[in-house]
């Protein structure tokens, strides 16, 4: 009985697998984003950028056509992605090498992982003069591998002290917080006050850990923190000091109630929500913050009373007080895409299509001629703030990527749940960069 | 998993093999090659289905498991080492503890209210579809929209408290957030239990209590000595489903805490591959806790089959010719 059921069982795998191997013969070979035309050629460009909504998917349909216009042998094919989703889909394209011509990339040790594989076009050469002349040096750090550039940013996102000017003054706050001590007086005043004075969502992670990477940035020298995606060496001080004070920081309870259990955005008990409805003073959060704020707010209107200032120095911190946070978002060619691809690149950061996309995206170009139309009194701030800024780091785990990163961020939230310590952090992301 | 499936499958095609028998032993071969490409034709693609998406990836998850490996980059040996860290790693071990917590604590929770539950709507009483219905909607509901309500309600500021004026940190105090997500489970997975449970009631046979109400056995004797064994396969069966959903368990912990699941004591080892693997885009390291999972949750099926389930399997094979165990 039962060899008869086992021979059963193995003629049906024998007839299915001859199914599937005549089956899979016949598949179809991947298409690899278009035509590759030099100069002159017809070709079709891939794009992957991250907007869904409206006034982002309007810029990609704008930006392509008016560049068609004037180059009308390239054409486009857009591919919108949830912008969660853009490194998955990203990390599936290299693993089968079938990569969009342009895709977006937010620099860092993420996009570096994918120059090793050999499938980032290099365009150290390729960016236009008038592009490198206007941007200046400072953007194209986040995409430089090794001294040679792998993307041209499109908005830079610094980070910052967001606040509600009423409830300071509420509290009796007449001037924002310029060192710790100060920033723990204005908490002071606020628990009076009886506002909570911090909203922070550490369901999150990264928002918690912004609190960290800003302890670090004011306490290590520049060279000590810019320098940490290559060293991914722990063993100065001063990453034990700023965890030391966040710790110390933590331990004056700023945060709004429930921060653990606290989303970053998006929902209306969120920290960026609790800023919108007033039921929080401050947030440290980076430079798109003022649109997530403005979709919380009840009236879906820009918050009136939001401001902005810098994280506060540190005590005895060796990291320049001016010194920025912040994130750059981009797009880079993919090796194999044709020399459209980086026309169109220098196409849209022409000061020009640069304002309309910080326009559509809320956020700040990265071009300095497109950086003077930029309106509202927020955004002029921290705007004012990143042109007088020293260097400018990337957050943390963008920088570290993402097995150091992640461990960084994990670290951070144990801390904030009491749950971990100054040194744990510092141990956990050891321990990380020992198996990376 | 797999040996369930079958066992029952072949307590059908036995009865069909019997009947076959007397006929003469040339003759038998020959429908059977026709009945095996039957065979062969219909459980084809099934089989094809399983072996791409269930067997290979899981060949392919421990071949993953012995290297470092970032997604991206080229596959580097790493030997046992990833399966070293992982076992060395407290933050696993705790994880593994709190699976095993929430096996036994869904099974001592569940099993008796879902019994309850069905034999108060096994009664003839008003309403009893509309309650049947109100205690399945919540298993029916997506597991995120649950997670979203509950993580809301559960808020340090969130409705619970301030409806009973309590201050009690429902998720994020390590001593009570088991507990919370226990109630989470229990809400959202009785209605399943209850069902099942329902079901075994109706199929036990309307004569056997009344016979045991003419003998004058009470209610509760009945229950006691008519349901609960004749229930006893009913809930071995939804008790292995419960022990293998709670091994398994990710998503409900994963959208009510979020990343601080690990603070609150509440992560399982589907949400440590999870931020181990898949957020630190470590996906050698990943696929060993993968295989870890596996053979963890395998193991305690195959237990399970052996010990508790076994007269269960018997008595579906009850038909069968002795010689077959062979």
């Amino acid at each position: 009985m039962s060899v008869r059921k086992a021979w059963a069982a193995g003629a049906a795998v024998a007839a299915v697998a001859t199914l599937a191997l005549t089956g899979c013969t016949t598949s179809t070979a991947p298409t690899n984003g278009g035509d590759k035309g030099g100069d002159g050629e017809a070709s079709v460009l891939t794009i992957w950028q991250n907007s869904t909504t409206g006034p982002g998917q309007a810029y990609w349909r704008d930006a392509t056509a008016a560049f068609t216009e004037e180059h009308p042998e390239v054409t486009f094919k857009i591919e919108d992605i949830q912008n969660e989703q853009m490194d998955g889909k990203l990390q599936t394209a290299v693993q089968s090498k079938d990569m969009p011509d342009i895709f977006m990339a937010r620099g860092g040790g993420k996009l570096a992982d994918v120059v090793k594989a050999g499938l980032v076009k290099d365009l150290t050469d390729l960016v236009s003069d008038d592009v490198m002349a206007d941007y200046g040096d400072a953007p194209f750090a986040a995409f430089s591998v090794e001294g040679k550039i792998y993307g041209v940013p499109t908005a830079v996102l610094p980070g910052g002290v967001f606040y509600s000017k009423d409830l300071f003054e509420q509290a009796g706050i007449t001037e924002t917080p310029t060192t710790i001590d100060e920033l723990n007086d204005a908490v002071a005043k606020l628990k009076d006050a009886g506002i909570d004075p911090i909203a922070v969502g550490a369901k999150d992670a990264w928002p918690a850990a912004h609190w960290y990477y800003w302890f670090a940035l004011r306490s290590c020298d520049k060279d000590t923190l810019l320098d940490i995606a290559t060293t991914k060496d722990f063993s100065d001080p001063c990453w034990l000091d700023a965890a030391e004070q966040l710790e110390e920081f933590i331990g004056t309870e700023p945060f709004n109630k429930g921060f653990l259990t606290t989303p970053a955005q998006s929902v209306a008990n969120s920290s960026a929500g609790l800023i919108a409805n007033h039921k929080a003073a401050m947030e440290v959060m980076g430079g798109w913050d003022v649109g997530v704020i403005a979709d919380l707010t009840p009236d879906k209107k820009p918050l009136p009373d939001l401001g902005w200032f810098p994280f506060p120095a540190v005590d005895g911190g060796k990291g320049d007080p001016a010194a920025m946070m912040g994130g750059v978002d981009g797009f880079s060619c993919s090796v194999d895409s044709p020399s459209s691809c980086e026309d169109f690149l220098n196409f849209i950061a022409s000061p020009e299509w640069q304002g309309k996309y910080a326009t559509a995206y809320s956020s700040l170009p990265a071009s300095a001629e497109a950086q003077k139309a930029v309106e509202g009194d927020v955004e002029k701030t921290f705007l004012a703030a990143y042109q007088e800024s020293p260097y400018m780091s990337m957050w943390l785990d963008t920088l570290l990527g993402q097995n150091i990163g992640t461990a960084l961020n994990d670290g951070v939230v144990k801390m904030f749940a009491g749950d971990g310590s100054a040194q744990a952090v510092i141990d956990d992301v050891s321990k990380a960069a020992e198996r990376d | 998993m797999s040996t369930t499936q079958t066992a029952p499958a072949a307590g059908r095609i036995d009865p069909a093999g019997q009947r076959e028998t007397p006929r003469p032993v040339a003759r038998r071969r020959r429908i059977d090659w026709r009945k095996n490409g039957e065979i062969a034709l219909l459980s084809g693609p099934a089989i094809l289905i399983f072996l791409t998406f269930v067997i290979f990836p899981v060949f392919l998850a421990a071949f993953y498991g012995f290297f470092k490996w970032d997604g991206i980059g080229a596959l580097e040996w790493n030997g046992l080492q990833n399966y070293v860290w992982i076992l060395e790693d407290p933050e696993f071990r705790e994880a593994v503890g709190h699976n095993f917590g929430i096996v036994i604590a869904s099974i001592v929770l569940q099993g008796p209210l879902a019994i309850l539950f069905a034999l108060v709507m096994n009664q003839k009483i008003k309403g009893r579809s509309f309650i049947r219905i109100m205690i399945f909607v919540p298993y029916v509901i997506s597991e995120v929209v649950v997670g979203l309500a509950w993580s809301m309600l559960m808020q340090d500021t969130g409705a619970i408290n301030q409806l009973f004026g309590l201050d009690i940190s429902w998720l994020s105090d390590p001593n009570i957030a088991f507990w919370s997500l226990m109630i989470i489970i229990t809400w959202k997975y009785i209605g399943f239990a209850v069902i099942l449970m329902l079901a075994g009631m109706q199929s036990i046979p309307e004569e056997l209590y009344e016979a045991a109400a003419i003998d004058g056995a009470s209610f509760w004797k009945m229950q006691w000595s008519i349901t609960l064994p004749l229930l006893g396969p009913t809930i071995r069966i939804w008790a292995f489903l419960s022990i293998i959903g709670s091994l398994q368990l990710f998503d409900l912990v994963f959208i009510v805490w979020g990343r601080i699941a690990p603070s609150a004591g509440v992560h399982t080892m589907a949400f440590y591959m999870y931020t181990e693997g898949h957020l630190s885009g470590e996906y050698g390291f990943g696929s060993a806790v993968a295989v870890l999972l596996f053979l963890i949750s395998l193991i305690v099926g195959l237990v399970y089959q052996r010990f508790v389930l076994r007269r269960d399997i018997d008595g579906a094979l009850t038909d069968a010719p002795a010689k077959d165990a062979k």
